[in-house]
C-alpha cells in the first residue's frame, strides 16, 4: 500500500467568484472504502465531479495510480477505471432501464446495429447478477422510484468492474435493506482491490463501512481519520457542537381532533390503507422502498387517484382531483425528488422559495418584491441555506441546500397538514438537527404531520406513531414511546425473512 | 457466486412486453389510431358524396402530395428530439427546390448526380444550423429563424422566377402521377428510422434530448450529436424539396415556406414531444398523413370556404388534446 | 345554397366529431344535383385580403344567378398560401370528377403537376389573377404591363410631359409588380421631361403605403403626379397630413381613392383609377362554362383594362359612400356592354343580386 489508488491534491474550484473548493485533498488506497463527510455545501460533490471528469478544476492535481492525470471528460476517467455515481442522478428519464444500463456499450447485431433484444437480455443479466430483479429493464426510468433509479445507477457503475468507484450520497434515497445491499457490493469490490470513495450524511453508515474518513469544511479538508466519534466529527465539520441530534418527543395532546383520515384507501400499490392523523401529531410512515409510501403520499395529495376508499380532511370528505385542490384544503407536500418534482432549477432561490405562497405575496396579481425577498430570506436564514444570495439559481446550490429550499418553501405556507416525504434526504447532520427541531415545533404549534423517511432511526425518534407499510398494506402500527429502528425494520421485512 | 447479502430481490414482477410497448409508444399508437379514424371518415364521406369507393387515383395523389410534408416532418423530428426546433425547414425546402429547378433537366446521370448534390446542400444547411447551435451555444429558435431568412434569400436569388421542368424520369420515380409508387417510401422511411434508432447516433440524439448534461457524463458528445442531428434534418428537408419539385414538375423558391409550420404540426400530431427526447420519425410520418387527410375530409364535407381553416384548426386542436388526454390516462392507469 | 346548408349543419354539430357525419352525408351533393350540366370548382389560395374576398363573393353570388344557377354546380376552396394543400384540394376535385377547375394559384409553377393531371383527364383548367405557367391551363388575365403603361400615359398627358413623379410600387418579386413597373418605365423612357424623383414600395396596402409615403415626403421636391400600384388612398392621406397639395394621381380602384376623386371627405384629387378587377373570377367562370358548352373556343383571354376618370365616377355605381376605403370598386365594370356587370351586394356578402341580371361579356371570340 505505498502507491495511492487515487489522490486529490489541493484542488480549487470557484463558480463565478464563489469558491466551492479552496484546497481540497484526500488520498484513497486500493482496497479501501473512503468516506468524504462535511456540511451541505462543503464541496464534496464538486470534488467528486472533478474526480469523475465532469468538471475541470481551477487548480490542484488529480493522481490516479500515482500518475498525475488530466481528465477532460467523463470518458477519460472511465479509461482509467474510475466510475462515478453523481449525486444528481444522470439517468435518462424517457429511456428504458435497459437502455440506460447499457448506454454507450450497447450490444450489436450481426448487421452492426444495436440489438434491442440483446440489450434487454444483457440488462436482465446485469440486474440478476447484482440481485436487483425487482427492477424491470423494460420500464422507463421516469416510471421507477428514486431508490430504484439510484440502484440502477449503482449497478451501471459497478458493472464496469471499476478500479476506483466514486459514490456521491448513494444511500440518501435508499432504505435499510437497500443500503445493506449496496454495502455488500462495496465490500465485494473492496475485496477485489477496488478503492471506493463515497459521501454520506448518515453517521451510522459511515461508521459501519468506511475504513477512513476525510472531513471537509468550507471547501477544504480538515483531516483524515480512521477512528473518530460523531460528536468530534460534527464539531470539525461545523465548527460547533450539536448536543442531542433528536429533540425530545412531546406527547401529543390526548383529545386532539383528527385532521386527516384515510379509510380503506386503495389504488395502484395501495391496499385498504386506513389511518387517522391528529392535530399536533407526527405520524411516521416507514418500510422498504416501493411498498406504497410514494403512492400513499401522492394519493393524499391529489396527484394520483384512489380507486377506492375515502379521505376526510377536518371532518369533511374530500376527493382531490389535483394537487391544487389538496393545497386549497390546507395540505402541503414536500416531495422526494427535488430535481423533477419540486424545484425549478434554473430559477432563483427567491422565486423557488416563494412559489407556494405566491398568493400571499401578490396584490391584484402583482408580486410584492420586498415581501417576496423577505419570505425567501426567512427560508434561507431559518434553515441555514448555504447560498451566495437569494438571486442565485437553485441548480447551483449543493444538493442538501436545494432540499432545504424545497422544505422551506412549504413551511412558509399556512397549510395545517404537512406531508413530508423523506425531507432529510441528503441533509447534513447539523441541518438535520434543525429540521427535527422544526418538525417538533410545528407539531407543538398544532400542525399535523405525515412523515415518511427512508431512515428508520429518524422515524423511531421523531414520531408519535409509525405505520410500517409492506406491499401496499399497513403491516404494523408502532406507538411511542419505545419505538426502535429495529422494530420498524423487522416489521417491514418480516415476510422476506420468513420466505 | 453472489454473496447472499448482495441480493436485494431475486425475482420481481414484470409487466408484459406488450403493455410496456403500448405505454411507451402511446404517441405512435394514438397517431395510428387517428389516421385510421381519418381514413374511415374520409372513405365514408367519399362514398356518401361520390357513390363509389376512393381508388388508385385518390391514393396516388394523396401519397404524392404528402411525401414532401412527410420528409419535412421527419426533418423537424430529428431536431426536436435533441430539444431543439428547426424553423429553417421551409427555407431549406425553398433552396433545394430552387436548385432542383435550375439543375434537374438533363439525362438520368446528370439528374442522379444533381439529386445527390442537392441532398448535400441540405446537409450543409443543417451543418450551419448545427454548428451555430452546438458550438455557438445559441438558441435553436433564433439560429434557425435567421437561417430561414438566409436560405429563403438565397433561393429567391438563384431562382427569381418560378420555373424549370423536372425530367419525367425524376417525376416518375419520386411522384409518379399514375401509380401509387410513393407507397414504397413509407416502409422505406420506417426501415431507415428503425436503423437510425439502432445506431449509436440515434441513441445519442434521444439521450441528449432527455438530458444533455446526463448524456455528456456518459461520454456522449453533445456537440457532435447535435450537429449530426441538424445535418440529417437538413438532408430530410432536401428530400422534401426534391419530392415537392417532382410533384409540381417545376420549381418555385417560395413554396417551401409553409412547411416550417406544418412540419411542426405533423411532428406534434405524431407524438413527438417539443421538449425533446420523446417521439419517433414514424409517428411524424403518420402525423403528416393525418394533416393531409384532414384537408381531404374537409373537402368532401363541402364546408363553407371561409370556415375551412377554422375547422382545420379545430380538428387539429381536438386531435392534439385528445391524444394528450388519452396519453395521460394510459400512463396513470398503470 | 349548398354552402349555407353545410355551414349551418357543421356549426350545429361542431364538437360532436363523428356524430356530424350522417348530417354531412345527408346534404345534397354534386352527384345528386343531376339536373345541372357542369361541375365547376374554384380553387383559391390566399383569402386574407379584401380583394380575394370580393373575388370569391362575386363568384359565389354568380353561382346563385343565371345562367350559372341553372347550368352549374359550383364549389369554392381556399388553401392559404400552402401549395401542397391547394394541390391536394385540386386532386380531390379531380376525384370528384368536376368538369372545370378555376384557379387563383399559390404558385405559378408548383401546381403544374396537378394541372397536368387534371387536363390529361379531360378537365378544363382556367387560371386567373395569380397565373400559372402550365401550358395546358387556359389563362384569363388583364395585362399588368398595359395597366402600368395606361397610368403613366395619363400622367404624361395631365402634366404635359413635364414634372416630378413618384412611383409607389407593389410587392417586390411578384410578376404583377414587375410588369406594372415595366409598363410605366416604357412610357417614362419616351418622355425625358418626366423625372421619377422617388420609387418606393407600398406593398399594395393602404397603411403601408401611407407610412412609407410619410417617411419620404419631407425629402421630396414639389410632386406633380403620383403613379401608384396600390394603397392609393394611403398615399394621398400622407400628402394631406403633410399639408401638400394633391397632384394628379393614377392609381388602383380602391373606394377610398375614388371617394377622394369625388371630393367626399373634403379633399379632391384628379385621378385615374383602374386595377386588377375582382370579377376576373367571373370571367374565368364564364369562359369555363362557354368552353364546356362549346360556344367559345378554348383559348386564353385578355380582359381589357377599364380606366375611370373623375367624370366617369357615379356614387352608388362605381364609388360607394357607405363602404370602407379598402373596398375595391372594380368588382363590376358597370353597364351592360362592359366586361362584367354585377350588383354591389354580391361583392359585399356574396348574395345574389335581386334587381339586376348578371352580365358577363367575353371578348369576341
Ligand atoms: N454550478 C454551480 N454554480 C455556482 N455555485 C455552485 C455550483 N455548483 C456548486 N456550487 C457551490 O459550491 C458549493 C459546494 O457545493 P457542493 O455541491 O460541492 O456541496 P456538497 O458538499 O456536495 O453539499 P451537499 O451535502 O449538500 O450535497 C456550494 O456552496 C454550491 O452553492
Ligand atoms: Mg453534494
Amino acid at each position: 500500500m505505498t502507491i495511492a489508488a487515487v489522490e486529490a491534491v489541493d484542488i480549487g474550484k470557484a463558480y463565478g467568484g464563489v469558491a466551492a473548493l479552496t484546497k481540497a485533498s484526500f488520498t484513497a488506497q486500493a482496497g479501501e472504502v473512503h468516506a468524504l463527510v462535511g456540511e451541505n455545501g462543503a464541496g464534496k460533490s464538486t470534488l467528486i465531479k472533478i474526480m469523475g471528469g465532469r468538471v475541470r478544476p481551477d487548480s490542484g492535481e488529480i493522481r490516479i495510480g500515482g500518475q498525475a492525470v488530466s481528465l477532460n471528460g467523463p470518458q477519460a476517467a472511465h479509461h482509467l477505471g474510475a466510475w462515478t455515481v453523481f449525486q444528481e442522478l444522470t439517468l435518462l428519464p424517457w429511456m428504458t432501464v435497459a437502455e440506460n444500463l447499457l448506454l454507450q456499450q450497447e450490444p450489436r447485431s450481426s448487421l452492426g446495429l444495436i440489438s434491442r433484444q440483446a440489450t434487454l437480455r444483457d440488462a436482465d443479466a446485469l440486474l440478476a447478477r447484482y440481485g436487483v430483479m425487482h427492477i424491470d429493464p423494460r420500464a422507463l426510468v421516469e416510471d421507477i422510484s428514486l431508490a430504484e433509479r439510484q440502484t440502477v445507477e449503482i449497478v451501471r457503475a459497478v458493472s464496469h468492474a471499476p478500479k476506483i468507484l466514486f459514490l456521491d450520497e448513494p444511500t440518501s434515497s435508499l432504505v435499510e435493506r437497500e443500503v445493506e445491499w449496496l454495502f455488500g457490493q462495496i465490500r465485494r469490490l473492496r475485496e477485489q482491490g477496488c478503492s471506493i470513495v463515497f459521501t454520506s450524511h448518515r453517521w451510522a453508515e459511515i461508521r459501519s463501512i468506511a475504513d477512513r474518513i476525510t472531513i471537509f469544511r468550507g471547501g477544504a479538508d480538515v483531516g483524515t481519520f480512521t477512528d473518530i466519534d460523531e460528536d468530534e466529527a460534527v464539531r470539525l465539520m461545523t465548527g460547533r457542537r450539536v448536543e442531542a441530534l433528536y429533540p425530545p418527543l412531546t406527547p401529543r395532546p390526548a383529545a386532539a381532533p383528527v385532521m386527516l383520515e384515510a379509510r380503506s384507501l386503495s389504488g395502484p400499490n395501495l391496499r385498504q390503507v386506513s389511518f387517522a392523523l391528529h392535530q399536533g401529531e407526527v405520524l411516521g410512515v416507514g418500510g422498504l422502498a416501493g411498498h406504497g409510501h410514494r403512492e400513499l403520499f401522492r394519493t393524499v395529495f391529489g396527484d394520483a387517484h384512489a380507486s377506492g376508499g375515502t379521505l376526510t380532511v377536518q371532518g369533511k370528505e374530500k376527493k382531490f382531483r389535483s394537487p391544487r385542490a389538496a393545497i386549497a384544503s390546507g395540505i402541503a407536500l414536500v416531495p422526494e425528488d427535488r430535481k423533477t418534482e419540486g424545484l425549478l432549477l434554473r430559477m432563483s432561490v427567491r422565486d423557488n422559495a416563494s412559489l407556494a405562497i405566491l398568493k400571499r405575496l401578490t396584490r391584484f396579481g402583482i408580486l410584492k418584491p420586498q415581501e417576496e425577498r423577505r419570505a425567501a430570506q426567512h427560508v434561507v436564514d431559518s434553515l441555514r441555506v448555504r447560498t451566495a444570495g437569494i438571486g442565485l439559481a437553485v441548480g447551483a446550490l449543493s444538493g442538501g441546500n436545494q432540499q432545504k429550499v424545497l422544505l422551506g418553501r412549504w413551511l412558509e405556507t399556512e397549510c395545517q397538514i404537512l406531508l413530508l416525504y423523506d425531507v432529510t434526504r441528503g441533509v447534513d447532520v447539523a441541518t438535520k438537527h434543525e429540521i427535527y427541531e422544526l418538525v417538533a415545533s410545528l407539531a407543538r404549534s398544532g400542525h399535523a404531520i405525515l412523515f415518511y423517511s427512508s431512515d428508520a432511526e429518524e422515524l423511531a425518534h421523531l414520531c408519535h406513531r409509525v405505520l410500517v407499510m409492506r406491499e401496499g398494506v399497513v403491516a404494523a402500527e408502532l406507538h411511542a414511546p419505545g419505538i426502535t429502528a429495529e422494530d420498524i425494520v423487522s416489521a417491514a421485512v418480516r415476510d422476506h425473512r420468513a420466505a | 457466486m453472489p454473496i447472499p447479502e448482495t441480493i436485494l430481490a431475486a425475482s420481481g414482477p414484470r409487466r408484459s412486453r406488450l403493455s410496456h410497448a403500448l405505454t411507451q409508444n402511446i404517441g405512435l399508437a394514438l397517431v395510428v389510431a387517428l389516421l385510421v379514424a381519418c381514413i374511415i371518415l374520409y372513405c365514408g364521406l367519399y362514398i356518401a358524396t361520390q357513390h363509389r369507393l376512393p381508388g388508385g387515383y385518390e391514393l396516388t395523389s394523396t401519397l404524392n402530395n404528402t411525401m414532401p410534408l412527410a420528409f419535412a416532418a421527419l426533418a423537424q423530428t430529428l431536431v426536436v428530439l435533441t430539444r431543439g426546433i428547426d424553423l429553417s425547414v421551409g427555407g431549406v425546402i425553398d433552396l433545394t427546390n430552387a436548385v432542383a429547378a435550375l439543375t434537374l433537366m438533363g439525362g438520368p446521370v446528370s439528374t442522379t448526380i444533381w439529386t445527390i448534390a442537392i441532398l448535400g446542400i441540405g446537409a450543409l444547411c443543417g451543418l450551419l444550423n448545427g454548428v451555430l447551435v452546438a458550438v455557438g451555444r445559441l438558441q435553436p429558435i433564433l439560429v434557425t429563424l435567421s437561417t430561414l431568412s438566409i436560405f429563403q434569400g438565397i433561393a429567391i436569388k438563384i431562382l427569381p422566377q418560378p420555373g424549370g421542368a423536372m425530367p419525367p424520369g425524376f417525376t416518375g420515380v419520386l411522384a409518379n402521377p399514375n401509380v401509387p409508387l410513393s407507397l414504397i417510401y413509407i416502409p422505406l422511411i420506417g426501415i431507415l428510422w428503425a436503423i437510425f434508432r439502432r445506431t449509436r447516433l440515434g441513441v445519442s440524439v434521444f439521450a441528449i434530448g432527455n438530458d444533455a448534461m446526463a448524456a455528456s457524463s456518459h461520454g456522449i458528445s453533445v456537440k457532435r450529436t447535435t450537429i449530426l442531428a441538424y445535418m440529417l434534418g437538413g438532408v430530410a428537408s432536401a428530400c422534401a424539396g426534391l419530392f415537392l419539385a417532382a410533384n409540381a414538375t417545376a420549381g418555385d423558391a417560395t413554396t417551401g415556406d409553409t412547411y416550417t409550420l406544418t412540419s411542426i404540426v405533423a411532428a406534434v400530431l405524431g407524438g413527438v414531444s417539443l421538449f425533446g427526447g420523446r417521439g419517433s420519425g414514424l409517428g411524424a410520418l403518420f402525423g403528416a398523413f393525418v394533416t393531409v387527410m384532414v384537408v381531404n375530409i374537409l373537402f368532401f364535407a363541402h364546408i363553407d370556404p371561409l370556415y375551412q381553416t377554422f375547422y382545420e384548426g379545430l380538428f387539429l386542436l381536438a386531435a392534439v388534446i385528445a391524444a394528450n388526454v388519452i396519453g395521460q390516462i394510459v400512463r396513470r392507469r398503470r | 345554397m349548398t354552402i349555407h346548408a353545410t355551414r349551418r349543419h357543421l356549426l350545429q354539430t361542431a364538437g360532436l366529431g363523428l356524430a356530424a357525419v350522417p348530417l354531412m352525408v345527408a346534404r345534397p351533393s354534386f352527384a345528386q344535383s343531376s339536373g345541372k350540366t357542369y361541375k365547376i370548382a374554384l380553387s383559391n389560395s390566399y383569402i386574407g385580403n379584401k380583394w380575394r374576398l370580393e373575388m370569391e363573393n362575386v363568384f359565389k353570388a354568380a353561382l346563385a344567378m343565371d345562367p350559372f344557377k341553372t347550368e352549374v354546380v359550383g364549389s369554392i376552396y381556399n388553401s392559404g398560401n400552402d401549395v401542397s394543400k391547394q394541390s391536394q384540394q385540386m386532386s380531390n376535385m379531380i376525384a370528384e370528377r368536376v368538369d372545370a377547375i378555376v384557379i387563383d394559384a399559390a404558385s405559378p409553377t408548383a401546381l403544374n403537376g396537378i394541372i397536368h393531371q387534371a387536363t390529361s383527364r379531360g378537365i378544363l383548367v382556367v387560371s386567373f389573377d395569380s397565373g400559372v405557367t402550365a401550358p395546358s391551363a387556359i389563362k384569363v388575365n388583364i395585362s399588368q404591363y398595359d395597366l402600368g403603361k395606361g397610368w403613366a400615359e395619363w400622367i404624361v398627358k395631365q402634366i404635359n410631359g413635364q414634372g416630378n413623379v413618384i412611383m409607389v410600387t407593389g410587392v417586390a418579386g411578384t410578376e404583377v409588380d414587375l410588369d406594372r413597373n415595366k409598363g410605366a418605365d416604357s412610357v417614362w423612357a419616351q418622355h425625358p421631361g418626366i423625372k421619377v424623383v422617388n420609387r418606393f414600395t407600398g406593398m399594395w396596402d393602404s397603411s403601408t403605403a401611407e407610412r412609407n409615403t410619410a417617411a419620404v415626403l419631407p425629402s421630396l421636391p414639389k410632386i406633380d403626379a403620383i403613379w401608384c400600384q396600390g394603397g392609393t388612398d394611403g398615399v394621398l392621406k400622407a400628402f394631406i397630413s403633410a399639408n401638400r397639395p394633391l397632384p394628379p394621381t393614377a392609381g388602383e380602384a380602391e373606394n377610398g381613392f375614388r371617394k377622394m376623386m369625388l371630393g367626399i371627405g373634403g379633399h379632391t384629387v384628379t385621378g385615374y383609377s383602374a386595377g386588377s378587377p375582382p370579377y376576373l373570377s367571373l370571367m374565368a367562370l364564364e369562359l369555363a362554362r362557354r368552353i364546356l358548352n362549346g360556344t367559345y373556343p378554348k383559348k386564353n383571354i385578355d380582359v381589357p383594362n377599364v380606366f375611370l376618370s373623375n367624370a366617369d365616377l357615379k356614387l352608388g355605381v362605381n364609388v360607394f359612400a357607405d363602404q370602407p376605403d379598402s373596398f375595391f370598386d372594380d368588382f363590376t365594370a358597370g353597364g351592360p356592354t362592359s366586361p362584367v356587370d354585377i350588383c354591389a351586394q354580391a361583392a359585399i356578402d356574396g348574395s345574389a343580386c335581386t334587381d339586376q341580371k348578371l352580365i358577363i361579356n367575353l371578348p369576341a371570340a
